[in-house]
Protein backbone atom coordinates (compact mmCIF):
# COMPACT_ATOMS: atom_id res chain seq x y z
CA UNK A 1 0.00 0.00 0.00
CA UNK A 2 1.45 3.37 -0.93
CA UNK A 3 1.61 6.40 1.29
CA UNK A 4 -0.79 8.30 -0.91
CA UNK A 5 -3.59 5.89 -0.14
CA UNK A 6 -4.25 7.57 3.16
CA UNK A 7 -5.39 10.83 1.60
CA UNK A 8 -8.91 11.23 0.32
CA UNK A 9 -9.55 12.57 -3.12
CA UNK A 10 -11.42 15.78 -3.60
CA UNK A 11 -14.91 14.95 -4.76
CA UNK A 12 -14.47 16.47 -8.17
CA UNK A 13 -15.96 14.51 -11.01
CA UNK A 14 -14.63 14.68 -14.53
CA UNK A 15 -16.39 17.30 -16.57
CA UNK A 16 -18.32 16.07 -19.59
CA UNK A 17 -17.01 17.47 -22.88
CA UNK A 18 -19.22 20.18 -24.37
CA UNK A 19 -22.78 20.40 -23.15
CA UNK A 20 -22.77 24.10 -22.33
CA UNK A 21 -21.19 26.18 -19.60
CA UNK A 22 -23.94 25.44 -17.12
CA UNK A 23 -23.48 21.70 -17.46
CA UNK A 24 -19.80 22.08 -16.76
CA UNK A 25 -20.24 24.34 -13.77
CA UNK A 26 -23.22 22.73 -12.09
CA UNK A 27 -21.24 20.07 -10.18
CA UNK A 28 -18.74 22.64 -8.96
CA UNK A 29 -21.49 24.94 -7.76
CA UNK A 30 -23.12 22.04 -5.98
CA UNK A 31 -19.83 21.22 -4.31
CA UNK A 32 -19.45 24.83 -3.19
CA UNK A 33 -22.97 25.07 -1.79
CA UNK A 34 -22.34 23.94 1.82
CA UNK A 35 -19.47 26.39 2.16
CA UNK A 36 -21.61 29.19 0.81
CA UNK A 37 -24.37 28.38 3.29
CA UNK A 38 -21.83 28.61 6.10
CA UNK A 39 -20.67 32.05 4.94
CA UNK A 40 -24.23 33.34 4.67
CA UNK A 41 -24.98 32.04 8.14
CA UNK A 42 -21.98 33.80 9.68
CA UNK A 43 -22.81 37.02 7.82
CA UNK A 44 -26.42 36.81 9.02
CA UNK A 45 -25.40 36.29 12.63
CA UNK A 46 -22.98 39.16 12.38
CA UNK A 47 -25.65 41.44 11.02
CA UNK A 48 -27.99 40.55 13.89
CA UNK A 49 -25.20 41.21 16.37
CA UNK A 50 -24.37 44.56 14.75
CA UNK A 51 -27.97 45.73 14.81
CA UNK A 52 -28.55 44.75 18.42
CA UNK A 53 -25.25 46.21 19.68
CA UNK A 54 -25.40 49.44 17.72
CA UNK A 55 -21.74 50.04 18.51
CA UNK A 56 -18.88 51.34 16.29
CA UNK A 57 -16.93 48.29 17.49
CA UNK A 58 -19.35 45.99 15.62
CA UNK A 59 -19.96 47.64 12.23
CA UNK A 60 -22.81 46.22 10.16
CA UNK A 61 -22.38 44.54 6.82
CA UNK A 62 -23.18 47.63 4.79
CA UNK A 63 -20.43 49.52 6.55
CA UNK A 64 -17.87 46.79 5.98
CA UNK A 65 -18.94 46.50 2.35
CA UNK A 66 -18.52 50.27 1.98
CA UNK A 67 -14.98 49.96 3.35
CA UNK A 68 -14.22 47.13 0.93
CA UNK A 69 -15.40 49.25 -1.99
CA UNK A 70 -13.32 52.20 -0.76
CA UNK A 71 -10.21 50.03 -0.55
CA UNK A 72 -10.80 48.42 -3.91
CA UNK A 73 -11.33 51.77 -5.62
CA UNK A 74 -8.20 53.05 -7.32
CA UNK A 75 -6.50 49.65 -7.05
CA UNK A 76 -5.12 50.34 -3.59
CA UNK A 77 -6.26 47.03 -2.11
CA UNK A 78 -4.98 45.06 -5.07
CA UNK A 79 -1.59 46.69 -4.85
CA UNK A 80 -1.22 46.04 -1.13
CA UNK A 81 -2.43 42.45 -1.44
CA UNK A 82 0.02 42.00 -4.30
CA UNK A 83 2.90 43.25 -2.16
CA UNK A 84 2.00 40.89 0.67
CA UNK A 85 1.48 37.92 -1.67
CA UNK A 86 4.84 38.57 -3.29
CA UNK A 87 6.55 38.42 0.09
CA UNK A 88 4.64 35.28 1.06
CA UNK A 89 5.57 33.61 -2.23
CA UNK A 90 9.27 34.41 -1.92
CA UNK A 91 9.47 33.29 1.69
CA UNK A 92 7.17 30.36 1.04
CA UNK A 93 9.13 29.00 -1.91
CA UNK A 94 12.45 29.43 -0.12
CA UNK A 95 11.11 27.86 3.07
CA UNK A 96 9.58 24.99 1.14
CA UNK A 97 12.77 24.28 -0.78
CA UNK A 98 14.81 24.31 2.42
CA UNK A 99 12.35 22.02 4.20
CA UNK A 100 12.32 19.51 1.30
CA UNK A 101 16.12 19.46 1.09
CA UNK A 102 16.59 19.09 4.84
CA UNK A 103 13.85 16.46 4.91
CA UNK A 104 15.57 14.41 2.21
CA UNK A 105 18.91 14.67 3.99
CA UNK A 106 17.37 13.76 7.32
CA UNK A 107 15.67 10.75 5.74
CA UNK A 108 18.99 9.60 4.29
CA UNK A 109 21.05 10.14 7.39
CA UNK A 110 19.81 9.37 10.85
CA UNK A 111 22.74 11.36 12.23
CA UNK A 112 21.73 14.47 10.32
CA UNK A 113 18.13 14.02 11.47
CA UNK A 114 19.26 13.89 15.09
CA UNK A 115 21.56 16.84 14.46
CA UNK A 116 18.80 19.17 13.31
CA UNK A 117 16.13 17.90 15.68
CA UNK A 118 16.76 20.58 18.34
CA UNK A 119 16.52 23.27 15.69
CA UNK A 120 13.22 21.86 14.45
CA UNK A 121 11.84 21.71 17.98
CA UNK A 122 12.96 25.27 18.59
CA UNK A 123 11.30 26.36 15.36
CA UNK A 124 8.06 24.66 16.32
CA UNK A 125 8.07 26.28 19.73
CA UNK A 126 9.02 29.86 18.97
CA UNK A 127 6.00 31.97 18.00
CA UNK A 128 6.03 33.73 14.64
CA UNK A 129 5.91 36.99 16.52
CA UNK A 130 9.44 36.44 17.83
CA UNK A 131 10.84 35.76 14.36
CA UNK A 132 9.06 38.85 13.06
CA UNK A 133 10.51 41.06 15.78
CA UNK A 134 14.02 39.65 15.49
CA UNK A 135 14.10 39.93 11.72
CA UNK A 136 12.86 43.50 11.80
CA UNK A 137 15.64 44.33 14.26
CA UNK A 138 18.33 42.46 12.31
CA UNK A 139 17.42 43.12 8.71
CA UNK A 140 15.50 46.41 8.85
CA UNK A 141 13.10 47.30 6.11
CA UNK A 142 14.56 45.25 3.25
CA UNK A 143 13.03 42.22 1.56
CA UNK A 144 15.19 39.97 3.75
CA UNK A 145 12.99 40.65 6.77
CA UNK A 146 9.76 39.12 5.46
CA UNK A 147 11.54 36.33 3.57
CA UNK A 148 13.71 35.18 6.46
CA UNK A 149 10.97 35.39 9.04
CA UNK A 150 8.63 33.36 6.83
CA UNK A 151 11.34 30.76 6.27
CA UNK A 152 11.91 30.51 10.01
CA UNK A 153 8.19 30.31 10.62
CA UNK A 154 7.26 27.66 8.06
CA UNK A 155 10.32 25.46 7.54
CA UNK A 156 10.14 23.57 10.86
CA UNK A 157 6.48 22.43 10.61
CA UNK A 158 6.98 21.71 6.90
CA UNK A 159 10.02 19.62 7.70
CA UNK A 160 7.93 17.57 10.12
CA UNK A 161 5.23 17.03 7.50
CA UNK A 162 7.73 16.06 4.81
CA UNK A 163 9.60 13.70 7.13
CA UNK A 164 6.34 11.94 7.93
CA UNK A 165 5.72 11.56 4.21
CA UNK A 166 9.18 10.18 3.58
CA UNK A 167 8.81 7.66 6.38
CA UNK A 168 5.61 6.45 4.76
CA UNK A 169 7.22 5.79 1.36
CA UNK A 170 6.48 2.22 0.30
CA UNK A 171 9.60 0.16 1.04
CA UNK A 172 8.60 -2.32 -1.70
CA UNK A 173 9.00 0.44 -4.29
CA UNK A 174 12.29 1.54 -2.76
CA UNK A 175 13.54 -2.03 -3.12
CA UNK A 176 12.32 -2.19 -6.71
CA UNK A 177 14.15 1.04 -7.54
CA UNK A 178 17.26 -0.36 -5.89
CA UNK A 179 17.16 -3.65 -7.79
CA UNK A 180 16.63 -1.92 -11.13
CA UNK A 181 19.50 0.42 -10.29
CA UNK A 182 17.57 3.67 -10.53
CA UNK A 183 19.87 6.67 -10.28
CA UNK A 184 19.50 8.86 -7.22
CA UNK A 185 17.82 11.51 -9.35
CA UNK A 186 15.33 8.97 -10.74
CA UNK A 187 14.62 7.67 -7.25
CA UNK A 188 13.88 11.13 -5.92
CA UNK A 189 11.89 12.20 -8.95
CA UNK A 190 9.89 9.05 -9.66
CA UNK A 191 9.64 7.28 -6.32
CA UNK A 192 10.12 9.68 -3.41
CA UNK A 193 8.45 12.87 -4.56
CA UNK A 194 5.33 11.25 -6.09
CA UNK A 195 4.95 9.18 -2.92
CA UNK A 196 4.85 12.26 -0.74
CA UNK A 197 2.64 14.40 -2.99
CA UNK A 198 -0.27 14.37 -0.50
CA UNK A 199 2.11 15.48 2.23
CA UNK A 200 3.59 18.17 -0.02
CA UNK A 201 0.14 19.48 -0.87
CA UNK A 202 -0.92 19.71 2.75
CA UNK A 203 2.49 21.26 3.38
CA UNK A 204 1.80 23.98 0.82
CA UNK A 205 -1.51 24.75 2.49
CA UNK A 206 0.10 24.78 5.91
CA UNK A 207 2.92 27.01 4.65
CA UNK A 208 0.49 29.47 3.15
CA UNK A 209 -1.54 29.90 6.29
CA UNK A 210 1.52 30.10 8.55
CA UNK A 211 3.29 32.52 6.23
CA UNK A 212 0.29 34.80 6.25
CA UNK A 213 0.33 34.92 10.05
CA UNK A 214 4.02 35.78 10.10
CA UNK A 215 3.96 38.34 7.30
CA UNK A 216 1.18 40.35 8.89
CA UNK A 217 3.33 40.80 11.98
CA UNK A 218 6.41 41.69 9.98
CA UNK A 219 4.53 44.30 8.00
CA UNK A 220 2.96 45.61 11.14
CA UNK A 221 6.24 46.06 13.03
CA UNK A 222 8.78 46.83 10.40
CA UNK A 223 7.43 47.71 6.99
CA UNK A 224 5.45 50.57 5.55
CA UNK A 225 3.19 48.73 3.14
CA UNK A 226 1.39 45.43 2.70
CA UNK A 227 -1.83 44.14 4.21
CA UNK A 228 -0.35 43.88 7.72
CA UNK A 229 0.69 47.52 7.66
CA UNK A 230 -2.74 48.56 6.39
CA UNK A 231 -4.45 46.52 9.07
CA UNK A 232 -2.41 48.29 11.69
CA UNK A 233 -3.17 51.74 10.36
CA UNK A 234 -6.91 50.97 10.33
CA UNK A 235 -6.48 49.73 13.88
CA UNK A 236 -4.69 52.93 14.92
CA UNK A 237 -7.60 55.00 13.66
CA UNK A 238 -9.99 52.66 15.46
CA UNK A 239 -11.68 51.77 12.18
CA UNK A 240 -13.04 48.30 12.88
CA UNK A 241 -14.83 48.18 9.53
CA UNK A 242 -11.47 48.84 7.85
CA UNK A 243 -9.79 46.00 9.74
CA UNK A 244 -12.60 43.64 8.76
CA UNK A 245 -12.51 44.84 5.16
CA UNK A 246 -8.79 44.07 4.82
CA UNK A 247 -9.24 40.70 6.45
CA UNK A 248 -12.11 39.82 4.13
CA UNK A 249 -10.24 40.96 1.03
CA UNK A 250 -7.28 38.82 1.91
CA UNK A 251 -9.51 35.90 2.80
CA UNK A 252 -11.11 36.07 -0.64
CA UNK A 253 -7.69 36.09 -2.27
CA UNK A 254 -6.60 33.06 -0.26
CA UNK A 255 -9.83 31.25 -1.11
CA UNK A 256 -9.24 31.99 -4.80
CA UNK A 257 -5.74 30.54 -4.51
CA UNK A 258 -7.06 27.45 -2.76
CA UNK A 259 -9.87 26.77 -5.20
CA UNK A 260 -8.19 28.00 -8.34
CA UNK A 261 -4.59 26.98 -7.90
CA UNK A 262 -4.30 24.37 -5.18
CA UNK A 263 -7.22 22.17 -6.17
CA UNK A 264 -6.23 22.39 -9.82
CA UNK A 265 -2.74 21.28 -8.88
CA UNK A 266 -4.08 18.50 -6.66
CA UNK A 267 -6.35 17.25 -9.45
CA UNK A 268 -3.47 17.18 -11.87
CA UNK A 269 -1.09 15.43 -9.51
CA UNK A 270 -3.57 12.75 -8.51
CA UNK A 271 -4.98 12.19 -11.98
CA UNK A 272 -3.60 8.64 -12.02
CA UNK A 273 -6.01 7.63 -9.28
CA UNK A 274 -9.12 8.89 -10.97
CA UNK A 275 -8.31 7.74 -14.48
CA UNK A 276 -7.71 4.33 -13.01
CA UNK A 277 -11.16 4.00 -11.54
CA UNK A 278 -12.99 5.04 -14.70
CA UNK B 1 22.78 -11.26 -25.00
CA UNK B 2 25.01 -12.75 -22.34
CA UNK B 3 24.07 -14.51 -19.16
CA UNK B 4 26.09 -14.66 -15.99
CA UNK B 5 26.28 -17.40 -13.36
CA UNK B 6 25.02 -16.84 -9.84
CA UNK B 7 27.28 -18.37 -7.23
CA UNK B 8 26.61 -18.71 -3.51
CA UNK B 9 29.79 -19.81 -1.77
CA UNK B 10 29.82 -20.75 1.90
CA UNK B 11 27.07 -18.24 2.62
CA UNK B 12 26.05 -17.71 6.22
CA UNK B 13 23.21 -15.65 7.58
CA UNK B 14 22.03 -15.24 11.14
CA UNK B 15 19.10 -13.04 12.09
CA UNK B 16 19.33 -11.56 15.56
CA UNK B 17 16.50 -12.48 17.88
CA UNK B 18 14.14 -9.66 18.69
CA UNK B 19 12.12 -9.79 21.89
CA UNK B 20 10.95 -13.34 22.47
CA UNK B 21 12.39 -14.49 19.15
CA UNK B 22 15.62 -16.44 19.41
CA UNK B 23 18.64 -15.74 17.26
CA UNK B 24 18.33 -17.93 14.18
CA UNK B 25 20.97 -19.15 11.81
CA UNK B 26 19.09 -19.40 8.52
CA UNK B 27 22.10 -20.34 6.43
CA UNK B 28 25.50 -21.83 7.24
CA UNK B 29 28.17 -22.60 4.65
CA UNK B 30 25.53 -22.70 1.97
CA UNK B 31 26.83 -23.50 -1.52
CA UNK B 32 24.87 -23.24 -4.74
CA UNK B 33 25.92 -22.51 -8.29
CA UNK B 34 23.46 -21.50 -10.99
CA UNK B 35 25.06 -21.81 -14.40
CA UNK B 36 24.89 -19.07 -16.99
CA UNK B 37 21.62 -19.42 -18.88
CA UNK B 38 20.18 -21.91 -16.42
CA UNK B 39 16.80 -21.44 -14.76
CA UNK B 40 16.89 -22.80 -11.25
CA UNK B 41 13.78 -23.19 -9.13
CA UNK B 42 14.06 -23.03 -5.37
CA UNK B 43 11.31 -24.73 -3.37
CA UNK B 44 11.02 -25.46 0.30
CA UNK B 45 8.85 -24.87 3.33
CA UNK B 46 7.86 -21.41 4.40
CA UNK B 47 10.49 -19.53 6.38
CA UNK B 48 13.35 -21.74 5.21
CA UNK B 49 15.31 -18.83 3.67
CA UNK B 50 14.37 -18.78 -0.02
CA UNK B 51 13.60 -15.08 -0.16
CA UNK B 52 16.74 -14.40 1.86
CA UNK B 53 18.84 -16.16 -0.80
CA UNK B 54 17.06 -14.35 -3.61
CA UNK B 55 17.52 -11.00 -1.89
CA UNK B 56 21.21 -11.69 -1.49
CA UNK B 57 21.47 -12.30 -5.22
CA UNK B 58 19.55 -9.07 -5.81
CA UNK B 59 21.77 -7.05 -3.50
CA UNK B 60 18.87 -6.31 -1.18
CA UNK B 61 20.41 -8.34 1.61
CA UNK B 62 23.99 -9.05 2.61
CA UNK B 63 25.43 -12.32 3.76
CA UNK B 64 27.17 -12.44 7.13
CA UNK B 65 29.84 -14.79 5.88
CA UNK B 66 30.81 -16.20 2.49
CA UNK B 67 30.05 -14.52 -0.80
CA UNK B 68 27.25 -14.19 -3.32
CA UNK B 69 28.48 -13.57 -6.79
CA UNK B 70 26.18 -12.22 -9.45
CA UNK B 71 28.95 -10.99 -11.68
CA UNK B 72 29.22 -7.45 -10.38
CA UNK B 73 27.67 -4.97 -12.73
CA UNK B 74 25.32 -7.34 -14.50
CA UNK B 75 21.94 -6.21 -15.75
CA UNK B 76 19.51 -7.70 -13.32
CA UNK B 77 15.74 -7.90 -13.69
CA UNK B 78 13.39 -8.91 -10.95
CA UNK B 79 9.75 -9.92 -10.72
CA UNK B 80 8.20 -9.73 -7.29
CA UNK B 81 5.08 -11.34 -5.89
CA UNK B 82 3.34 -7.98 -6.25
CA UNK B 83 3.88 -6.00 -9.46
CA UNK B 84 5.58 -3.09 -7.64
CA UNK B 85 4.80 -0.57 -10.35
CA UNK B 86 4.94 3.18 -9.92
CA UNK B 87 1.21 3.82 -9.95
CA UNK B 88 1.58 7.50 -10.85
CA UNK B 89 3.36 6.70 -14.09
CA UNK B 90 1.86 5.22 -17.22
CA UNK B 91 2.53 1.60 -18.11
CA UNK B 92 5.03 2.58 -20.78
CA UNK B 93 6.89 4.96 -18.46
CA UNK B 94 7.22 2.21 -15.89
CA UNK B 95 8.98 0.06 -18.45
CA UNK B 96 11.03 2.89 -19.92
CA UNK B 97 12.41 3.92 -16.54
CA UNK B 98 13.95 0.49 -16.02
CA UNK B 99 15.55 0.68 -19.47
CA UNK B 100 16.86 4.17 -18.75
CA UNK B 101 18.34 3.05 -15.46
CA UNK B 102 19.99 0.06 -17.15
CA UNK B 103 21.30 2.24 -19.97
CA UNK B 104 19.61 0.26 -22.74
CA UNK B 105 17.34 1.45 -25.52
CA UNK B 106 13.67 1.65 -24.55
CA UNK B 107 12.74 0.03 -27.87
CA UNK B 108 12.79 -3.51 -26.53
CA UNK B 109 10.47 -2.50 -23.69
CA UNK B 110 7.94 -1.14 -26.17
CA UNK B 111 8.04 -4.37 -28.17
CA UNK B 112 7.65 -6.39 -25.01
CA UNK B 113 4.50 -4.53 -23.98
CA UNK B 114 2.92 -5.74 -27.21
CA UNK B 115 4.35 -9.18 -26.69
CA UNK B 116 2.85 -9.55 -23.23
CA UNK B 117 -0.52 -8.57 -24.68
CA UNK B 118 -0.76 -5.00 -23.50
CA UNK B 119 -0.95 -3.22 -26.83
CA UNK B 120 -3.32 -0.31 -26.35
CA UNK B 121 -2.59 -0.05 -22.63
CA UNK B 122 0.68 1.84 -22.97
CA UNK B 123 -0.76 5.14 -21.77
CA UNK B 124 -2.93 3.62 -19.03
CA UNK B 125 -2.09 3.97 -15.37
CA UNK B 126 -1.37 0.72 -13.49
CA UNK B 127 -4.34 1.00 -11.14
CA UNK B 128 -6.62 0.82 -14.17
CA UNK B 129 -5.25 -2.64 -15.02
CA UNK B 130 -6.17 -6.02 -13.61
CA UNK B 131 -3.76 -7.81 -11.31
CA UNK B 132 -2.71 -10.14 -14.11
CA UNK B 133 -2.14 -7.26 -16.50
CA UNK B 134 -0.03 -5.47 -13.93
CA UNK B 135 2.10 -8.54 -13.50
CA UNK B 136 2.53 -8.60 -17.29
CA UNK B 137 3.90 -5.08 -17.06
CA UNK B 138 6.28 -6.29 -14.36
CA UNK B 139 7.43 -9.10 -16.66
CA UNK B 140 7.92 -6.67 -19.55
CA UNK B 141 9.88 -4.39 -17.24
CA UNK B 142 12.17 -7.18 -16.07
CA UNK B 143 12.93 -8.32 -19.61
CA UNK B 144 13.06 -4.85 -21.17
CA UNK B 145 16.57 -4.31 -19.88
CA UNK B 146 17.92 -7.30 -21.81
CA UNK B 147 18.74 -8.92 -18.46
CA UNK B 148 21.68 -11.18 -17.81
CA UNK B 149 20.04 -12.35 -14.60
CA UNK B 150 16.35 -12.58 -13.75
CA UNK B 151 15.15 -13.17 -10.21
CA UNK B 152 11.56 -14.16 -9.52
CA UNK B 153 10.02 -14.40 -6.04
CA UNK B 154 6.69 -16.25 -6.22
CA UNK B 155 5.82 -14.20 -9.30
CA UNK B 156 2.44 -15.81 -9.99
CA UNK B 157 1.18 -16.64 -6.53
CA UNK B 158 -0.99 -13.53 -6.24
CA UNK B 159 -3.05 -14.11 -9.41
CA UNK B 160 -5.75 -16.68 -10.10
CA UNK B 161 -4.82 -20.13 -11.41
CA UNK B 162 -5.83 -19.48 -15.02
CA UNK B 163 -3.98 -16.17 -15.20
CA UNK B 164 -0.98 -17.81 -13.56
CA UNK B 165 -0.96 -20.50 -16.25
CA UNK B 166 -1.00 -17.90 -19.01
CA UNK B 167 1.73 -15.89 -17.36
CA UNK B 168 3.90 -19.01 -17.01
CA UNK B 169 3.60 -19.68 -20.71
CA UNK B 170 4.43 -16.05 -21.37
CA UNK B 171 7.46 -16.27 -19.12
CA UNK B 172 8.60 -19.38 -21.00
CA UNK B 173 8.35 -17.50 -24.30
CA UNK B 174 10.26 -14.52 -22.96
CA UNK B 175 12.88 -16.85 -21.57
CA UNK B 176 13.36 -18.71 -24.83
CA UNK B 177 13.94 -15.54 -26.82
CA UNK B 178 17.11 -14.72 -24.99
CA UNK B 179 17.77 -16.91 -21.95
CA UNK B 180 19.24 -15.10 -18.95
CA UNK B 181 20.32 -16.87 -15.79
CA UNK B 182 17.29 -17.33 -13.59
CA UNK B 183 16.46 -17.96 -9.98
CA UNK B 184 12.81 -18.71 -9.34
CA UNK B 185 11.39 -19.04 -5.85
CA UNK B 186 8.01 -20.74 -5.77
CA UNK B 187 5.67 -22.80 -3.64
CA UNK B 188 4.09 -24.32 -6.72
CA UNK B 189 5.92 -27.55 -7.52
CA UNK B 190 4.23 -27.89 -10.92
CA UNK B 191 5.35 -24.39 -11.77
CA UNK B 192 8.89 -25.27 -10.71
CA UNK B 193 8.88 -28.40 -12.88
CA UNK B 194 7.38 -26.61 -15.87
CA UNK B 195 9.73 -23.64 -15.89
CA UNK B 196 13.04 -24.82 -14.46
CA UNK B 197 16.08 -26.65 -15.78
CA UNK B 198 16.81 -27.78 -12.25
CA UNK B 199 14.76 -27.82 -9.07
CA UNK B 200 16.38 -27.52 -5.66
CA UNK B 201 14.45 -28.52 -2.55
CA UNK B 202 15.60 -26.82 0.65
CA UNK B 203 15.02 -28.14 4.14
CA UNK B 204 16.23 -27.87 7.72
CA UNK B 205 17.69 -25.06 9.75
CA UNK B 206 20.20 -23.93 8.74
CA UNK B 207 18.85 -24.65 5.27
CA UNK B 208 20.53 -27.23 3.09
CA UNK B 209 19.76 -28.81 -0.25
CA UNK B 210 17.72 -31.96 0.46
CA UNK B 211 17.00 -32.80 -3.15
CA UNK B 212 18.17 -31.76 -6.57
CA UNK B 213 16.11 -32.67 -9.62
CA UNK B 214 17.15 -32.08 -13.21
CA UNK B 215 14.32 -31.34 -15.62
CA UNK B 216 15.65 -32.57 -18.95
CA UNK B 217 12.61 -31.77 -21.04
CA UNK B 218 12.92 -29.85 -24.28
CA UNK B 219 11.34 -26.41 -24.61
CA UNK B 220 8.81 -25.11 -25.33
CA UNK B 221 7.09 -27.29 -22.77
CA UNK B 222 3.42 -27.76 -22.20
CA UNK B 223 2.09 -27.32 -18.66
CA UNK B 224 0.08 -30.51 -19.23
CA UNK B 225 3.05 -32.68 -20.20
CA UNK B 226 2.70 -35.93 -18.18
CA UNK B 227 6.45 -36.06 -17.70
CA UNK B 228 6.17 -32.90 -15.60
CA UNK B 229 3.78 -34.61 -13.28
CA UNK B 230 6.35 -37.24 -12.43
CA UNK B 231 8.83 -34.52 -11.50
CA UNK B 232 6.20 -32.67 -9.52
CA UNK B 233 5.60 -35.88 -7.53
CA UNK B 234 9.28 -36.31 -6.81
CA UNK B 235 9.54 -32.77 -5.51
CA UNK B 236 6.42 -33.16 -3.43
CA UNK B 237 7.68 -36.36 -1.83
CA UNK B 238 10.70 -34.45 -0.51
CA UNK B 239 8.62 -31.54 0.70
CA UNK B 240 6.12 -33.41 2.86
N1 LIG C 1 14.74 -8.94 8.53
C1 LIG C 1 14.62 -10.08 9.24
N2 LIG C 1 14.83 -10.08 10.57
C2 LIG C 1 14.70 -11.21 11.29
N3 LIG C 1 14.38 -12.39 10.78
C3 LIG C 1 14.15 -12.46 9.45
C4 LIG C 1 14.25 -11.31 8.61
N4 LIG C 1 13.96 -11.68 7.35
C5 LIG C 1 13.69 -12.99 7.39
N5 LIG C 1 13.81 -13.47 8.65
C6 LIG C 1 13.62 -14.86 9.05
O1 LIG C 1 14.42 -15.66 8.23
C7 LIG C 1 13.74 -16.83 7.90
C8 LIG C 1 13.74 -17.02 6.40
O2 LIG C 1 12.95 -16.02 5.80
P1 LIG C 1 12.63 -16.01 4.24
O3 LIG C 1 11.78 -14.83 3.98
O4 LIG C 1 13.90 -16.11 3.49
O5 LIG C 1 11.78 -17.34 4.09
P2 LIG C 1 11.10 -17.94 2.77
O6 LIG C 1 11.72 -19.25 2.54
O7 LIG C 1 11.13 -16.96 1.67
O8 LIG C 1 9.62 -18.14 3.30
P3 LIG C 1 8.25 -17.98 2.48
O9 LIG C 1 8.15 -19.21 1.66
O10 LIG C 1 7.22 -17.95 3.54
O11 LIG C 1 8.32 -16.74 1.68
C9 LIG C 1 12.36 -16.75 8.50
O12 LIG C 1 12.33 -17.54 9.65
C10 LIG C 1 12.20 -15.31 8.86
O13 LIG C 1 11.44 -15.18 10.01
MG1 LIG D 1 9.66 -15.77 0.64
Amino acid sequence: MSATDTVALPGVARQPEGGGAWRAWAPRLRAALPGAVFCLLVAGLWEVLARTKQSPLVPDLAEVWGEILRLLAGGMALEQVGITLWRISLGGIAGFAIAVLLGLFAARSRLFGAFIRPAVLLGLTVPGLVWALLCVIWFGVGLATPVVSIILGIAPPLLVTISQGLRAVDSELTEMAHVFRFSRAARIRHVLLPSIVPFLLSGVRLAFSLAWKVIVLVELFGLSDGVGYQLNSEFSSQNVAGVLAWTLIFWVVMAAIEFGLMQGMENRLTRWRRESSL
Amino acid sequence: MSAAPIVFSRVGKTYPGIGARPTETILRDFDLRIEAGELLALVGPSGIGKTTLLHMAAGLETSDTGAVQTGGDRRLGMVFQQPRLLNWLSVVRNVELAAEAAGVSPRRGLELLTEVGLDGYQAAFPLGLSGGQRQRVALARAFSIDPEIVLLDEPFSAVDALTARRLRLLLQDLWLENPPTGLLVTHNTQEAAFLADRVIVLGGRPARVVEEIKVDLPRPRSPEDPALFEIHRRIMSRLI
